[in-house]
């Protein structure tokens, strides 16, 4: 690595950073995840959430397409796996020739992951989904797994998904919940799909409230 | 599922306590139905729910963007161990009025954390029930 190629794509990007009136134009939603104080990895579990929350509600809502699909390619890992899950939720059906290529060939299998999932979300390219029913990944399998039957059913688990993001959420709005202060309301989908709202049945009877992982 | 497993145990203390139970997923639909309908426990051996369909007697949540979760302050958006923990597990109980009383994190700390858990958040949810 020179000291000459590093400079000049740090030089050319801050000059296209720049807008013909001379400002810095703020950084595009997909730079801003590569650039996380605290990326996604298992040490920051408990840092930065916050942002990578935001973070991640822009990209689904407001990163350009052309962007997120360049993301794909990207050679972060991190940056090709949430390109590959916003794809998905976006409903971007002219990926999924470039997704089903990442599930084959993706050394990572958190960007497999994303990819599959994302098919699932798209109903597209079954053969694909079987094959990473076969992945070494037993998350990869996994996942498979889940979106072989999101192709059958009929349901658009995609719609519903990319309306919760389209919903947004405010940063003051994070953590807010406090104990000794009332329970913060929010609406979700029960598993028959019916809506749901907290605070229908707050103040009436004491309630367990689970927060759960998929094994947990 | 686990924690979804013990507290089966335990339904009829929470039903007696006149509680509702709430699972919130930080996943798609799909995902949440798979959750409430089947037994996902990994044990094979002879255990008192074995032949049950579904071991979580509570209402599942599809909360795919994360948005409740972030709002309780455990989601993580990370990829913990695999990719798709969205959230870090996380109990809360809420009494008649309608207040928080209690958030408690599982910390998975032995086989059989899951038992103390249980016990701990029903202890809770019996002092929001009476307050």
């Amino acid at each position: 690595m020179t000291y000459r190629s590093i400079c000049v794509p740090l030089m050319l990007g801050t000059l296209l950073a720049i807008s013909s009136s001379g400002r810095a134009e703020p950084p595009s939603p997909l730079d801003s995840y590569r650039n996380l104080k605290h990326p996604p990895t298992k040490e920051n579990f408990n840092k930065g959430w916050q942002e990578r929350v935001l973070v991640e509600f822009e990209i689904v809502n407001s990163a350009d397409l052309g962007a997120v699909r360049a993301g794909l390619t990207d050679k972060d890992p991190f940056v090709r796996s949430i390109a590959a899950r916003v794809l998905g939720i976006r409903g971007d059906e002219d990926s999924a020739e470039a997704l089903a290529e990442l599930v084959k060939t993706d050394p990572e299998a958190m960007v497999r992951v994303r990819a599959v999932e994302s098919l699932g979300l798209l109903k597209l390219k079954p053969e694909a989904i079987e094959l990473a029913k076969k992945d070494s990944s037993d998350a990869v399998q996994w996942v498979a797994r889940m979106a072989a039957g999101q192709l059958k059913a009929e349901t658009d688990f995609r719609e519903l998904t990319q309306k919760a993001y389209a919903a947004g959420i405010k940063p003051d709005k994070l953590g807010v919940a406090k104990v000794g202060e009332p329970a913060p309301d929010f609406a979700a989908l029960a598993s028959d799909g019916r809506s749901f709202k907290l605070s229908t049945v707050l103040g009436k009877k004491p309630i367990l409230l689970y927060f759960a992982a998929f094994d947990g | 599922m686990h924690e979804q497993a013990q507290l089966r145990l335990k339904r009829g203390e929470v039903e007696k306590l006149g509680a509702d139970v709430y699972v919130v997923l930080a996943m798609d639909l799909y995902r949440t139905r798979v959750f409430k309908e089947e037994n996902l426990v990994l044990s094979t051996f002879k255990n008192p729910f074995t032949e049950e369909p579904s071991l979580v007697f509570g209402t599942a949540l599809s909360d795919p963007a994360g948005y409740a979760s972030a709002l309780y302050g455990v989601s993580r958006k990370c990829l913990r161990g695999e990719a798709w923990v969205e959230n870090d597990p996380c109990w809360f109980v809420i009494d008649r009025r309608g207040t928080l009383t209690c958030a408690y994190p599982p910390n998975f700390s032995s086989a059989t954390f899951y038992e103390k858990d249980i016990d701990r958040v029903l202890d809770e949810l019996r002092k929001a029930a009476h307050e």
